[in-house]
């Protein structure tokens, strides 16, 4: 047990020497620690965002549980944005981390894994973006993903829209369109479906836009469904709960493009400890997501 | 009533005052005794020859000084008893110095220097004079059979005296290398002034009544509940930073240093079996055991 003071509040620090992650003998501490030290780039991602917790108490080996809600115990000085909750007419509070305290504090719960709503607080009925949520099914892996993912920017680039990647931290790969403007889910999942059929029709072997798990055998699920109110995605910067501690990273195209030509993912497989060197290096690629202003199209 | 530890008296020009000594301190240590786990008995201490293990006799036991490794001069107690220092039973007042000239380094155990009766005139003379001169007398006395340098303040018309080192027994402070090279450091006049500023809101008047020692509290505490048929556990002694706040990537800094030690010793990160326990997971470790969770 550690009491530490952060931005003034003073928060306990339990079981910091207990290790996570086995496999890579990652420690919780070294958790708390890359999620303080990716902050000033995490925090802008997921402040306004309705967030649900994936919690690994006992490592990543063990069972987890989501959190919804945030923990009753919660300090005073954390906020919370609420939602109202159609299905119990209740409201979900979550928990709101904007600040390196409120971080340090679901960081200390073992919430390995941070995700995030499309909508931002206070309006969960506005999507910000729209996702591809591209999910290979094996023998296809992250590789068949970047392809689909180039293919999914090259049309909307035709569509005069500028989009973001990032890889999902385990296998598979997000593209995200920004948005900024107003939208509705229903109008954002109509649009990412109709890329995803689109691109089924372009590459019937190689693409599926339907969940169905017998479908999508060595293709690349384009998931669309996660264009929903009710619906939470890995948050950039978050870590992933695999063997290692991977991150949910933010690329650039050319990297995209440079690791699909080189048939090779290991150059954009990052790691917590290779994040914080990289942020340094080229900032937030995902700035745009935040930033970038423009009209979800009507598609004939 | 305390008892006293010496007696004897002050002698300085031809003025002699009979006192005696108390100890001006009582240690508050709590002290505990061996016991066996398996019996609850007291463990008794044995001398053993370390040639054989078999006992040796109290009276076959002489002193004996290492020359080298295992040659030793061997010393019979009347050898020593013929070198003790005449037992004057005198504290022989040499001078008289300034308190200030005094470094407190040299002070070591601290007694009361109480006058016997008839003798109370001329103490309270000597103390009366001492006050008004703002003087402390260094003096020599024999006690059992070690002679102390010794300083007589006095104090609240009272007389302390605080036995004192000799000045071949303080370690020279160069001994010490982190005290090389503090001389150069150079420190401006905004920094001078802000530490002094710092210091400046800390000074307080000295009560050393704020200062108690918490640990003996928790140890007799522990201990009286225990007595008392109370069921105790034992908490694992947390880091030293428990109860203290601390920055927080200070706090993180050292698991996570140990933890990428702990990979570099096996990359592969496999955890040894030693690792291995220090994950909570493994249940088994006991209790009292320090653990990480």
């Amino acid at each position: 047990m550690a009491l530490v003071e952060v931005e003034g509040h003073a928060l306990k620090l339990s079981n910091l020497d207990k290790v996570l992650y086995p496999a890579a003998h990652f420690r919780k501490a070294e958790v708390l620690d890359y999620y303080a030290r990716i902050a000033p780039v995490l925090l802008p991602h997921l402040a306004d965002r309705y967030l649900t917790l994936k919690r690994y108490p006992d490592g990543v080996d063990s069972t987890p549980f989501y959190e919804k809600n945030c923990p009753s115990y919660k300090p005073d000085w954390m906020g919370t944005n609420d939602m109202e909750d159609v299905t119990t007419r209740g409201v979900i509070k979550f928990c709101r981390v904007d600040s390196l305290a409120a971080l340090t504090w679901v960081a200390n719960l073992a919430a390995l894994e941070l995700h995030t709503s499309m909508a931002r607080a206070p309006d969960p009925e506005t999507p910000t973006m729209v996702v591809f949520d591209l999910d290979p099914g094996p023998p296809a892996g992250l590789l068949d993903c970047l392809e689909v993912g180039l293919w999914i920017r090259h049309v909307l680039a035709d569509l005069g829209l500028e989009t973001v990647v990032k890889t999902s931290g385990s296998k598979g790969l997000q593209v995200y369109l920004p948005l900024n403007t107003p939208a509705t889910h229903d109008q954002a999942a109509a649009f990412s479906r109709t890329i995803a059929q689109l691109l089924e029709q372009a590459h019937p072997d190689r693409v599926v836009s339907l969940q169905r798990k017998e479908l999508r055998k060595g293709k690349v699920l384009v998931d669309w469904s996660q264009n929903s109110r009710h619906k939470t995605t890995v948050c950039v910067y978050s870590l992933r709960a695999r063997e290692r501690p991977t991150v949910s990273t933010p690329l650039s195209w050319d990297e995209v493009e440079a690791a699909a030509d080189a048939g090779d993912t290991s150059a954009i497989t990052f790691e917590a400890h290779d994040l914080l060197d990289r942020v340094a290096a080229v900032g937030d690629l995902f700035a745009p997501a935040l930033t970038l202003c423009q009209t979800l199209p009507t598609l004939g | 009533m305390p008892r006293a530890v010496w007696s004897g008296s002050i002698s300085f020009g031809l003025v002699n005052i009979p006192v005696k000594l108390y100890n001006a301190v009582s240690r508050k240590n709590v002290s505990f005794n061996q016991i066996d786990v398996k019996t609850g008995s007291r463990v008794k201490m044995q001398r053993v020859s370390a040639a054989d293990g078999h006992e040796v006799p109290y009276e076959d036991i002489v002193k004996g000084y290492e020359l080298s490794p295992d040659r030793f001069v061997l010393i019979e107690p009347e050898e020593l008893d013929a070198l003790d220092p005449e037992a004057t039973h005198t504290v022989d007042i040499e001078v008289f110095v300034d308190l200030s000239d005094i470094d407190p380094i040299y002070y070591d155990s601290p007694y009361y220097v109480a006058p016997v009766k008839a003798a109370e005139k001329p103490y309270a003379l000597l103390v009366q004079a001492m006050e008004d001169q703002q003087k402390v007398a260094i003096a020599r006395f024999v006690m059992r059979t070690k002679q102390y340098l010794a300083a007589l303040r006095p104090n609240d018309g009272k007389l302390l005296m605080s036995t004192m080192v000799y000045a071949d027994e303080i370690v020279p402070a160069k001994e010490i290398p982190e005290f090389d090279g503090l001389e150069d450091i150079k420190v401006s006049d905004k920094e001078l002034a802000m530490a002094k500023q710092l210091v400046e809101s800390l000074s307080t008047e000295f009560n050393p009544d704020h200062f108690r020692d918490d640990y003996r509290d928790k140890v007799l505490g522990l201990i009286e509940r225990k007595a008392a048929g109370e069921e105790t556990v034992v908490e694992a002694p947390q880091p030293a930073d428990e109860g203290k706040v601390v920055d927080l990537m200070a706090a993180l800094e050292a698991s996570v240093r140990e933890a990428r030690a702990a990979r570099t010793r096996h990359p592969t990160g496999e955890a040894t079996a030693e690792e291995a326990e220090a994950k909570p997971a493994a249940k088994k470790v006991a209790k009292r055991t320090k653990k990480s969770a």
